[in-house]
């Protein structure tokens, strides 16, 4: 890619483009390269999609004027276009299809949330229902039954991690 | 049979009008475009292709297939003068994001500069004006056809080349025939070429631009349709190798405000490879090219010794400077140039607006006169009252840029608000949305009015060449003590 030729700004390896929690209503189109959105939990990174040229990012703010719900960072060198919200939310009001697009992508991420969710629930709920038989297990001395509930939860973890890395490429299909 | 009859006897008897995709309602009979219906599109240039897009999305989302031909005699992959459509060749910062929020993203072959700032020049000094907004490169300097003449193999893809590329994706099929007549033929536009006929159409989309030819074409056909009055620019692309426009020109539109007889101003912009001249007069000639190529404040910008080659590509492009009256009829929808366009400025944008505005109301509403009056024609009024606000402004601007004081306070204060873009700039903020075209004249044109905003320039005004002499006196009082 010619950088000459690239609109919006560059951003290097690593840097942030949005910060979690941060107020601000500007959204985003990515012209070139990668970003990731990830979720900070008390330390713990976890990203929940790698997004690539042409997706849309930051609409959520811009419509309901909440603070970032997640942080945005370049995977490798991308380029962002900035969408300025004042002007933007005129033009809607003038000419509401131009939400279409938006309103496509929030239903293709609601679709795959719901998909998320049904996972993890029949994960939990594989958990729960390995935990009860070993409750109701009699007779089995305790250090016997520990490799059995650690093999669980590794297996949920494999499960959890799995539904991440599932539904990462996912978003980058989406229109 | 000529097409006002036609549309007499449509509106007398509308029972009788059996076609299927006429609706009768209480009210009279309703023209809508059905599925698989046929729109023929005259001029493949933006306007063309973006009616074409924004009707096979829609139709698409209501469930139906809709067919697209567009009749484009270029090809816009050619070099020279023969595939472009002869403009300065900017895409908006507006027009950057709403084409990429309808999902067309320019790619790097289109964009040929990416700009972040505008430079104003004057006999007084150079001020540069960056967005307060957004600092990006937000502004898009394209090609409209393959390239200047001889820029063969330099990898430049054309704008509309690109956009039509998108239409036929869309499912528009692309025939290079040149229509020269068009009839209503029963109920429906008939269109020929070399007195053969080719098709029938539901509905007729006049993107043509301001070809006077064509235009005249569709003044026979459609009752009250007037082609928009126009003027002349003169414009030249001049290869300097895209090391030197990146180190001189930088990523930022030069616009020169200098007093160069017959100019009113010349806008400089970066493409790659070259620099597009594009000059703004009252009888535009390729002298004033060389006029101010040779003048002082643009010589300092071109490498020494560089000397205006003998032959070089250059066009005397038409602008539009008004209005088209009427531009609808029953079944036919003019957009683009060919209707309604701002004024001096985002010609592509204006494009975007009305072929939106023309595809929807066919879609949604219908396709008869009243349908494109009552939903399209107000997008085109609003262009055409928004350029009477524009019309005020540049006559502002000229009377600033006239009456010297004025013109030094109103430099002065953009000068300082730029050292700090962090704090408000509003007098920064009306230069670059008027020559941006980023905002309507009409948002600008109120923020002018504020009362602070005048009290502050006229006390700039004021203040300035006493600030000015206090410093001069300063200095020389500090020359005599040392």
């Amino acid at each position: 890619m010619t950088e000459e030729s690239l609109l919006g700004r560059l951003y290097e390896d690593g840097e942030t483009i949005v910060e979690e929690g941060m107020q601000s209503r500007t959204m985003y189109v990515i012209q070139g390269g990668k970003v990731k959105v990830v979720k900070n939990d008390n330390g713990n990174e976890t990203v929940l999609a790698l997004l690539g040229e042409g997706d849309i990012f930051g609409e959520m703010s811009l419509f309901d004027a909440s603070p970032r719900s997640a942080t945005i960072k370049a995977v490798g060198e991308a380029r962002v276009l900035a969408i300025e919200h004042e002007g933007l939310m005129k033009r809607i009001k003038m000419d509401p299809t131009l939400a279409l697009r938006m309103i496509k992508q929030m239903c293709q991420r609601i679709r795959d949330l719901n998909a998320r969710l049904i996972v993890t629930k029949k994960a939990m709920h594989q958990a729960s229902e390995g935990l009860l038989q070993l409750q109701r297990t009699e007779g089995v001395p305790r250090k016997d039954l520990e490799p059995k509930i650690l093999a669980m939860v590794a297996q949920l973890q494999e499960n959890l991690h799995t539904l991440t890395e599932q539904y990462v490429p996912r978003d980058e299909s989406l229109p | 049979m000529s097409s006002s009859f036609t549309i007499h006897v449509l509106h007398s008897h509308p029972k009788a009008c059996c076609l299927h995709n006429v609706i009768s309602t209480r009210r009279g009979a309703r023209v809508i475009l059905h599925d698989g219906a046929r729109i023929a599109i005259i001029g493949g240039g933006p306007a063309g292709s973006l009616f074409c897009i924004f009707a096979s999305q829609l139709a698409r989302d209501m469930g139906m297939a809709l067919d697209f031909t567009i009749y484009e005699r270029k090809s816009f992959a050619s070099y020279g003068a023969s595939g472009c459509n002869m403009c300065a060749g900017v895409v908006s910062e507006s027009l950057v994001q709403l084409l990429a929020l309808e999902g067309i993203n320019l790619p790097p072959a289109v964009v040929q500069w990416g700009i972040e700032s505008y430079f104003f020049h004057t006999e007084g000094g150079s001020v540069e004006i960056k967005s307060s907004r957004l600092r990006q490169r937000g502004i898009a300097t394209v090609f409209r056809g393959g390239g200047p003449a001889g820029s063969l193999a330099k990898g430049i893809q054309s704008f509309d080349d690109f956009l039509l590329q998108r239409a036929v994706e869309h499912g528009a099929c692309v025939k290079r025939t040149f229509i020269d007549r068009v009839c209503m033929e029963g109920d429906k536009p008939r269109l020929y070429s070399g007195g053969k006929m080719l098709q029938d159409c539901d509905l007729l989309v006049g993107a043509f631009g301001i070809k006077a030819g064509t235009g005249k074409m569709f003044e026979d056909l459609s009752a009250g349709y007037k082609v928009p009055p126009t003027t002349k620019a003169v414009q030249s692309e001049i290869e300097l190798g895209s090391d030197w426009v990146e180190r001189r020109f930088g990523h930022s539109i030069h616009i020169f405000l200098l007093r160069i007889p017959g100019i009113k101003f010349v806008s400089v912009i970066p493409k790659g490879d070259y620099i597009t001249v594009s000059v703004l007069g009252k009888y535009p000639k390729s002298d004033h090219i060389t006029a101010f190529l040779d003048h002082s404040a643009m010589k300092k910008f071109l490498p020494s010794g560089f000397q205006i080659p003998q032959k070089f590509c250059h066009c005397f492009p038409k602008i539009s400077v008004g209005a088209a009256i009427k531009p609808f009829a029953r079944r036919a929808a003019f957009v683009g140039d060919a209707s309604s366009t701002r004024l001096y400025k985002d010609g592509i944008g204006s494009a975007y607006i009305t072929a939106k505005a023309a595809a929807h109301t066919a879609l949604l509403h219908g396709i008869g006169e009243k349908d494109f009056r009552e939903y399209y024609f107000p997008a085109c009024k609003s262009l055409n009252r928004d350029n009477l606000f524009g019309q005020h402004l540049f006559f502002v601007n000229k009377l600033i840029s006239v009456v010297s004081p004025v013109s030094r306070g109103y430099f002065h204060i953009v000068q300082s608000e730029q050292k700090n873009l962090q704090k408000n700039t509003p007098y920064s903020d009306v230069l670059w949305d008027m020559f941006t075209g980023s905002r309507f004249y009409k948002d600008i044109f109120f923020r002018t009015l504020h009362p602070w905003f005048i009290l502050y320039l006229l006390g700039a005004v004021v203040l300035y060449p006493i600030k000015k002499a206090f410093l001069f006196f300063a200095n020389r009082w500090k020359g005599v003590v040392l």
